[in-house]
């Protein structure tokens, strides 16, 4: 049996533990949006198992239709039967790339850039330019967000009142031999590299970070059908990082693929025992700040929300963290539906612009609802998000977890 | 059949042109229900129409009778019988457009909704006023109100507050050539006419749509609490439930579920219950204050101790009560997750056969060798047997299918009927005559000849 068909069994035996109850469709963001049978998790698993079982012809549309999902994995933790519809959903775009001619174009020009560290380079200093001329403003889908900075956060949450008080300074010891690297990852150097300054420095105050010339996580080449790429751009990165101890991501979506890295090279002889080595070093930054024992470098007197990365509430069962040290950095408060995913997903939002918008409209008016000054995350998918929805608001800023730390 | 571009363009014109939907992966999506029934694209409806009023209801229905274009009502899509599939293709006509609930009469105590509205969203709704809509099922958190009509719904807490049809006063139906009807009204007493509300409620969209509903309410009782008891064995869990009835100690859900359930339930959720425990009730009681609360739960610990209970803890805390319901509500999927394949049945007997059916259908289990999962609503009779099964393999779908077959024989033989709550939908349309006679079968055939002369409603379902 060839490997695509075998993808094809997998996700086949995934779907078919659906009952088709009906449960996912209160909770999936896009049928929230959509609401037709075939953009709630329910009608895309259905109709991966009919084309499994030859009911339904690979053709296009249904190709299109296992391309509408953000994969924010919301339907697996309501499902009653824990139907993992993400990961069915990127078996099945595997197989069809493999059977119908590869990734589309646009997947497989994002997918070369992104495997070039240089290239990431020059994205983030065309950016830094056109924001210095005012131009980011005109990429497509708000792509390129202005960037609000932990300066300007100073500058409006720093007079006498807002100020609070002076946290004392961290009295965690940091084990002398621990070596931390922060990974870099493309979305955080391109789109917002102040807030990865920001990371580095927040790092600093516990650990001595080091940094590596490292590739991509290679999350977009998995979603999009181009799991060889994906494969030995891990291998690169599994290299890179074999002499330290901990290596922290401040980016949802990169510590989540990090993390599965391991179960990739299960069935792989040669790599299987570094790259499970390499998975369990992985670590979200408010998983290692909590762990370090991190105290915010100030306590601001600004009103704080929190949005849930899918990848790291559901992606890696991290909720607490972010929480706790928010609470600490400012006056914390909760949103309603937090953890709905921002609409973002990857390129999803220059893939389904309307239907992103009305995904991330929804999240604007529960951020809105709390009377936030700030809402923060730790993705840079959903920061892009939710500059947008600040923006669109006017009421309050975004920002990187990092910047508010 | 084919739907002519014409009237593909008269529809459009009633509902909007992006509310037909006539690609083939769209219409696709419209061809399934919850039911076990095959994945098929003959299934497939020609057309979607998704209509927002009930005037274009109407119009819509005007159109299909002049034609004579078979029409299939669905809601949500979450039935069990697979009655929302449109097996004779035509229009699959969606009411989840209709979403507004259109009243609250407090003084009255009734809300009058339109067909499209999700149960727990009503439920939420009135309770917010201090208002009560007891009718549960297990899917209300999806399944819309006019699904839980046309296939008159139950649910967890009938064995005290009944089922859908308790609590269904009034009716909004649009007919099969596109008369609109109001059946019943907010008139506690009426005799005026023939019962259709009633005749309408689980008729599974055969008879007419229904667009609006005025369903009546009690007050919300103030308090709640949630027990679980562990048994030694399913007899064990039964006995105690009728001697809970008997003594007059009704609560508001009785739901047993038997050892094989129990598995599915560890497997899910990966810790294991005691070993000697072989069944387990979840009851909830209600009443006016914690006090009441304390009696009924201290008369049940007697009650369940009489029955040699392995266990017996009452929920302190919502997050442990939510726990115990989500374990319960998530049960059928649970169950289903153990076989590629699972027949779900929704079997009802009298009350006092609960033990006896259990025991005949483990003996249908160990008679032909297939694993049949148990669980269902001790208080009022209603059994889910699932038969688990591989259908892919020919000589087990032959014998899941005379497993099933059993299953009907042991709900006629102890006094009982086909279904509770799911409806006949196709799954159980060759056992109807078995259950109702020919005589039986042949009365509703006259019904139906009644009001749906060219049978363009929902064809091919019931019988």
């Amino acid at each position: 049996m060839n490997k695509s068909q075998e993808k094809l069994d997998a996700a086949r035996t995934l779907v078919s533990q659906c009952d088709r109850c009906g449960n996912c469709l209160t909770v999936c963001p896009l049928f929230g949006s959509k609401d037709l049978e075939a953009s709630s998790a329910r009608g895309k698993n259905t109709i991966l198992r009919a084309m499994a079982d030859g009911v339904l012809e690979p053709t296009p549309e249904v190709r299109a239709a296992l391309d509408f999902c953000i994969l924010c994995q919301r339907c697996v933790a309501t499902c009653p039967a824990k139907v993992r519809t993400d990961e069915a959903m990127i078996l099945a775009r595997q197989y069809l790339a493999d059977n119908a001619g590869g990734p589309t174009l646009k997947y497989r020009f994002v997918g070369s850039v992104m495997r070039r560290p240089l290239m990431i380079r020059m994205g983030a200093l065309a950016l830094a330019v056109a924001r210095k001329l005012g131009l980011n403003s005109l990429a497509p889908y708000g792509a390129a967000p202005d960037e609000y900075t932990r300066t300007h956060f100073l500058a409006t949450f720093s007079g006498p009142g807002a100020l609070g008080t002076a946290t004392p300074p961290s009295n965690v010891a940091v084990h002398k031999n621990s070596r931390v690297a922060y990974f870099k990852g493309c979305g955080m150097q391109i789109l917002f590299p102040e807030a990865a300054a920001q990371t580095m420095e927040v790092l600093g105050r516990v650990t001595k970070p080091v940094t590596r010339d490292n590739v991509c996580c290679g999350l977009p080449h998995l979603a999009h059908a181009m799991e060889k790429d994906f494969l030995e751009m891990a291998k690169e990165n599994i290299r890179q990082f074999e002499d330290v101890d901990v290596v922290v991501s401040d980016c949802a979506s990169c510590s989540g693929t990090l993390k599965h890295v391991g179960a990739y090279f299960a069935g792989d002889s040669e790599w299987k025992d570094r790259a499970a080595a390499f998975s369990a070093k992985i670590m979200d930054l408010t998983e290692y700040l909590s762990k370090s024992g991190y105290v915010p470098r100030q306590k601001s007197g600004a009103k704080i929300t929190y949005h849930d990365p899918c990848h790291l509430v559901r992606g890696q069962g991290i909720k607490k963290e972010p929480r706790a040290l928010l609470a600490a950095a400012g006056e914390y408060t909760e949103m309603k539906d937090a953890d709905m995913c921002c609409g973002g997903g990857g390129s999803f939002f220059m893939d389904y612009p309307e239907i992103s918008d009305s995904v991330i409209d929804k999240k604007r008016k529960n951020i809105e609802a709390t009377g936030a000054d700030i809402v923060v995350t730790g993705c840079p998918g959903c920061l892009i998000q939710l500059n947008k929805a600040a923006k669109a608001s006017g009421k309050f800023k975004a920002l990187h977890i990092s910047q508010v730390l | 059949m084919s739907i002519s571009e014409k009237i593909i363009g008269q529809l459009r014109d009633i509902v909007g042109k992006e509310h037909v939907l006539t690609s083939d992966l769209e219409r696709f999506g419209y061809s399934y229900d919850s039911s076990p029934v095959e994945l098929s694209s003959s299934n497939k409806p020609d057309l979607v129409v998704r209509p927002r009023t009930t005037e274009e209801v109407s119009r819509v229905m005007k159109i299909a009778f002049e034609h004579a274009i078979p029409v299939t009502p669905r809601g949500a899509s979450s039935g069990r019988s697979g009655g929302s599939i449109p097996l004779h293709g035509g229009i699959a006509l969606t009411l989840d457009r209709m979403t507004d609930i259109l009243e609250l009469d407090k003084k009255n105590m009734m809300v009058t909704c339109e067909a499209g509205v999700r149960t727990k969203d009503l439920y939420d709704y009135c309770a917010k006023e201090g208002l009560f809509y007891p009718p549960d099922p297990a899917s209300w958190a999806y399944s819309l109100i006019g699904g839980n009509v046309a296939e008159n719904a139950g649910g967890m807490r009938a064995v005290k507050y009944g089922v859908t049809a308790n609590y269904v006063m009034g009716l909004e139906v649009v007919m099969a050539d596109g008369a609109i009807i109001h059946t019943g009204g907010k008139s506690i007493k009426n005799v005026t006419g023939y019962n259709l509300t009633q005749l309408i409620v689980g008729s599974e969209g055969t008879l007419g749509i229904v667009t609006k509903a005025i369903l009546r309410l009690i007050p919300m009782p103030a308090k709640r609490g949630v027990m679980q008891v562990f048994f030694r064995s399913l007899d064990d869990g039964c006995a105690a439930v009728h001697d809970m009835l008997q003594q007059n100690i009704v609560p508001s859900v009785a739901e047993l579920i038997d050892d094989v359930s129990l598995e599915a339930i560890v497997r899910q959720k990966k810790t294991p219950f005691d070993p000697e425990a072989k069944a387990c009730l979840i009851l909830e009681v209600d009443g006016p204050n914690e006090a009441s609360l304390k009696q009924q739960s201290d008369a049940i610990s007697k009650v369940v101790a009489d029955h040699q209970a392995v266990s017996f803890r009452v929920a302190q805390t919502q997050a442990e009560a939510d726990e115990l319901w989500a374990i319960r509500r998530g049960l059928s999927s649970a169950v289903a997750a153990m076989a590629p394949n699972r027949l779900g049945e929704d079997i009802s007997v009298p009350r006092n056969a609960f033990p006896e059916a259990v025991r005949r259908l483990k003996e249908v289990s160990r008679r032909n060798g297939l694993p049949i999962a148990v669980f269902g609503h001790a208080g009022d009779g209603n059994l889910h047997p699932s038969v688990l099964c591989d259908l892919s393999n020919p000589a087990e779908e032959k014998l899941a299918h005379h497993v099933v077959g059993e299953i009907f024989d042991v709900a006629l033989a102890v006094g009982g009927t086909l279904s509770g709550e799911h409806g006949i939908g196709i799954t159980k349309r060759p056992y109807l005559v078995k259950a109702l006679g020919e005589a039986g079968v042949a009365a509703l055939k006259s019904i139906k000849q009644a009001l749906d002369p060219k049978g363009i409603l929902n064809p091919g379902k019931i019988w």
